[in-house]
């Protein structure tokens, strides 16, 4: 079509198409971020918002006098402070367990050569660990924790949360330690290093932020974590925040701003965090299987 | 290592690995591998009247129950559907969003959010915007002048289970979106330069250059979305609960109920090893789908 116009015209109509199309790119790009916050911005509102303004029709998405109220009913007279604290609880010591435990077997997998291929084998073996649904495990699991006599208790969280994390650390934290030269390990041995002497002065060091983007993902995992917490604890002492908001949610009389605050307090620090990892994102939701 | 010398420490290698590897081997045993055996010994045990013995009555049952067969039709409806929506809105996303653009750092950090979320929380935020009476989506609708009277989502036979669908699709597109947008980033030039020289439409270089090149990054996202939506569980509980009445009950919520609200272990562990066997048989696929492109 281009070509029956005349020459000194194609370049304007080529610049017109041309803004055209960023024009239609950016109208989608506008509408699917629209979509994608305008839910999160509403329970954001609904949190503020007095219970007149909450339930008023047409939806009121700007107007409308703030209030700090459901926060402090939720936290002060309720017992979401409580499950805030154990969650914070629960998701930090897993996260540390995890990383101690996984980051020196993702060592020996990725830097000490074991006999019959022994390396990948294990590697494997521990992906495939976090592979089947959580559900078929849940069973057991309660079964187990109550024979020891620990549900309702933070400590059966940690323990679980730790064995969930596990392989994804182990994977992580593999693909970081093989991305270190070999030789720079080689060198400090050769110059009368242990080998664990290489890996806190060399290897550590250098493999630092991946570590630091795994902790992360660790602690968004066991904040978000649900049907666990949900089977294994059921008092108010040892719930977690997503336990303690289903339980209000699928009640008869729900108190929505309640409700939302609590889901706002919920949110944030995951957000703040994944922001902050945001260069390891892809790799890290890929188990490694993609690099970003 | 070099040849001739001996570096200090390598001779004691393989001990070394099998300490630092024992921790994690040991934590695996106990809460993936024992439970994973304790769940099948549960499953082939009958009890009655305080004695259990070993019975394959519970896989039996599995074929006349009508509540196990729906949950596993509605588990594969709501898969098939939502892994069919989450992928093409994730590649159009990713597709925009792969050439140069102002504000792309934006867009890509806005368009993740939802992926973010605890999904408790996410049920929480769709509870608000569906509800019938005072949500923003009928809200909205009224304010152009329908009548929402139908639309009660979440709490219609009807519409329950597309509601959920449709939460899974907004929580999840963002994953789509970023997986494949990081596989067409890793995409070289020269074989989109050859396309241009061959003068190659834009369809074209998509169907035959792009497509191709992302399809391990493809196999990759959808075979961990696939997984994921098999054992949907959280969204469903807050949103729904698996109803009303039955309409949206999934695989893991009907073994949910079965293990803990009617104390039915070995009935619950019989049908996870159903929800298991697919899950497996799906990733197989998938797997030897991906290592076919590698060889």
């Amino acid at each position: 079509m281009l070509r029956r116009v005349p020459l000194e015209h194609r370049g304007a109509i080529e610049f017109t198409c041309l803004k055209m199309k960023r024009l239609s790119k950016y109208i989608l790009l506008f509408t699917a971020l629209l979509l994608t916050l305008t839910p999160v911005y509403w329970m954001l509102t609904i949190s503020l918002k007095r219970e007149g303004d909450q339930f008023a029709v047409p939806p009121r998405w700007f107007s409308f006098s703030p209030t700090l109220e459901h926060y402090s009913d939720a936290f002060l007279n309720r017992s979401f402070g409580q499950y805030l604290l154990t969650s914070t609880i629960v998701a930090v010591c897993s996260t540390f367990c995890a990383l101690v435990i996984g980051t020196i077997a993702a060592y020996a997998l990725a830097r000490l050569k074991m006999p019959g291929g022994l390396n990948r084998k294990l590697s494997l073996w521990i992906l495939s660990t976090r592979m089947f649904p959580p559900i078929v495990t849940a069973v057991p699991l309660f079964l187990m924790m109550r024979d020891l006599q620990l549900l309702n208790t933070r400590l059966s969280l940690i323990i679980l949360y730790t064995g969930f994390n596990l392989p994804f650390v182990v994977w992580m934290m593999r693909g970081f330690f093989v991305e270190v030269p070999r030789e720079l390990e080689e060198a400090a041995m050769v110059d009368g290093d242990t080998r664990l002497g290489a890996l806190r002065r060399i290897s550590l060091p250098l493999v630092a932020p991946g570590l630091a983007a795994t902790a992360v993902f660790c602690l968004i995992i066991s904040w978000n974590e649900f049907l666990f917490a949900l089977v294994l604890t059921q008092t108010d002492a040892a719930m977690t925040l997503p336990v303690g908001i289903a339980g209000r949610v699928t009640q008869y009389e729900i108190k929505w701003g309640v409700m939302s605050a609590a889901g706002v307090v919920a949110m944030l620090p995951i957000l703040v965090f994944a922001m902050a990892v945001q260069r390891y994102l892809v790799r890290g939701l890929s188990l490694g299987a993609v690099k970003g | 290592m070099g040849v001739g010398f001996r570096v200090p420490g390598v001779g004691s290698d393989k001990a070394l690995a099998y300490l630092l590897l024992a921790p994690t081997l040991f934590v695996l045993l106990a809460l993936s591998i024992y439970p994973l055996i304790h769940a099948v010994s549960l499953s082939l045990q009958i009890t009655s009247g305080g004695i259990a013995r070993w019975s394959p009555q519970n896989f039996v049952r599995l074929v006349s129950d009508q509540f196990f067969l729906a949950a596993l039709g509605h588990t594969l409806i709501f898969a098939v559907v939502a892994l069919t929506l989450e992928f093409l809105l994730g590649l159009a996303l990713a597709v925009l969003l792969n050439k140069q653009l102002r504000g792309r750092s934006f867009f890509r950090a806005g368009l993740l959010v939802p992926m973010m979320l605890p999904t408790v929380v996410v049920g929480v935020i769709w509870r608000l915007m569906l509800n019938p009476n005072f949500g923003a989506v009928n809200g909205t609708l009224k304010g152009f002048g329908l009548n929402t009277a139908a639309l009660t989502w979440t709490s219609s036979p009807r519409l329950a289970m597309f509601s959920i669908i449709a939460v899974d699709v907004w929580q999840w597109t963002p994953f789509m979106f970023l997986i494949l947008l990081a596989g067409l980033q890793a995409i070289p030039q020269e074989p989109y330069e050859a396309a241009l020289i061959d003068g190659s439409s834009a369809w074209q270089t998509f169907r035959h250059v792009t497509l191709p090149l992302l399809k391990p990054a493809i196999l990759v996202a959808l075979l961990l979305r696939t997984m994921d939506l098999l054992r949907v569980f959280d969204q469903v509980f807050i949103l729904t609960e698996g109803g009303p009445g039955f309409a949206t009950e999934t695989l893991s919520l009907y073994i949910y109920r079965t293990a803990f609200r009617f104390s039915d272990f070995g009935y619950a562990a019989a049908m996870s090893f159903v929800l298991l066997l697919i899950t497996n048989i799906i990733s197989a696929f998938y797997i030897r789908l991906l290592q076919a492109k590698e060889s």
